[in-house]
């Protein structure tokens, strides 16, 4: 048997058992992932709500369910009829945190050749924008996904944290990095050296979160605002978000020097003219995202 | 008549009749789109009204082209140690003209450089405060953040919807706005198009005092005369020293803060000031 197994030629793809399930199924409005829920939502089918659905582990982010999203992603973005995403957790958990259970044993050697958490960086990626919806806990990789997103929306009891330094760690997914572009070196401080939680009127305040709304209105509020995001063009939203991004990667003169020439390339499109026209002859834009 | 024409030499300036009549009037004269005028104790602030009321103060050439000329007649004016830009009462400034911008071209735009010569505000050595009432919209929102400092009226809304119109913002928008009041709210401002109001903008940084209506424009002139009454040369390099957190790392910006510090003390300014500290007094600065 061993010397027949050779002579098969090695194969990968679905002839062998893949490791982990959920990658291998398709993605269907309605089919089962494993971790995840997603559906379309809005009044024409534009958001793509991803539900975090790991209860049990307070949706802490294993491998698999990481893989889920990124597909559900992936699925999102190709879909001309979607214009902007939702992700959001359950009432009492946005994301507790990392899978610590798939991380305690791993060496060094591990992380740097395995290229350890680098599959989380696609929602960074994406050019339509993600809003996240966080109601309750949003710990380490949590609050990590959450900040990864363009915009964040918190239920009246969200909570905030950054605790790896209590497990001999610190954050490997920007949060050192975001968290301190959004709130501040002192209170970025605080938060990554002692693992305290905020809230999230905290969270509003210090500029962390741009709205906060009840528990149960909460993934609703988040759609509409992408309803209205998806209602404009979607070519124009992405050079939108990317400029906006752009303010964290270069200087005020370089990133104004990038906004202008994106703001240029407007002119090139169909959308432009016909949302300049539409203001001028007092009518709604009939946009196509061209 | 042609061949005459063709003897006489190839004159610019007032034999020809200007494109646009703003840019040739003597300052102090009639502005069509802005008034300027120069307010405080000793005169010692030069006030910038935004003055086209029907359209909203929505930025014409024609506007752009006279604000600059009166930042730099105050610029080059000695007495001159701060700036306030205000527009009404209603609309500091409801956007960009779109009507001259609905037929542009990709081509019109990269080849001429389109809304360069709003960086002129942005080039300034003496500090400008916006004071916001109403509508700071688009451009109007972007001019405002072009200011070194921002006080609103109670009622000032700002926003950015460009989206809405197909386009994004142009003139620093995105950047500005983004360092200013951070990520989310940056994002959902610049996707929606929503408005914030003014409580909104000084709980997110993007301005450091609301006043009401009536007063703003008053308060902002004292915080110019304020700012007046210290030594313009040093007030620029603070000034220069501020705006280089958002050029370059905080390790290059402290770099170029301390050359600016120990300049300081290449002035006259510098010594005169910490003297009369010592000696109790007040200091009489001189630019120097």
């Amino acid at each position: 048997m061993a010397a027949l197994r050779v002579l098969l030629p090695r194969l990968r793809g679905p002839l062998r058992p893949p490791v982990r399930c959920p990658a291998w199924r398709p993605f269907a409005s309605g089919a089962n992932f494993e971790y995840i829920i997603a559906e379309k939502r809005g009044k024409n089918n534009t958001v793509g709500l991803i539900q975090l659905n790991r209860p049990k582990a307070l949706n802490a982010l294993c491998d698999g369910l990481i893989e889920e999203l990124n597909q559900a992603l992936k699925t999102f973005e190709e879909d001309t009829g979607v214009g902007a995403i939702v992700l959001t957790g359950g009432d009492k958990a946005f994301a507790a945190g990392a899978d610590i259970k798939e991380m305690q044993n791993l060496s060094f050697q591990d992380c740097y050749s395995n290229k350890f958490l680098k599959h989380w960086d696609y929602l960074t990626q994406m050019k339509k924008p993600v809003i996240a919806a966080v109601n309750g806990y949003a710990f380490g990789g949590g609050c990590e996904l959450a900040m990864m997103c363009d915009i964040i929306y918190a239920g009246e009891k969200a909570q905030f944290t950054q605790p790896e330094i209590l497990l001999g760690t610190i954050p490997g997914a920007g949060g050192t990095q975001r968290l301190t572009r959004a709130v501040g070196k002192s209170l970025a401080m605080e938060m990554v050296l002692t693992g305290d939680r905020i809230s999230a009127q905290d969270a509003k305040q210090a500029g962390l979160v741009s709205k906060i709304f009840p528990v149960e209105t909460l993934v609703e509020e988040a759609i509409q605002c992408a309803e209205k995001i998806a209602s404009n063009s979607k070519i124009i939203v992405a050079m939108a978000k990317e400029s906006v991004n752009a303010a964290f990667e270069m200087t005020l003169t370089e990133g104004s020097k990038l906004e202008k020439k994106l703001f240029y390339s407007t002119f090139a499109t169909d959308d432009r003219k016909e949302g300049m026209t539409a203001f001028v002859e007092k009518r709604k834009a009939n946009f196509k995202d061209q």
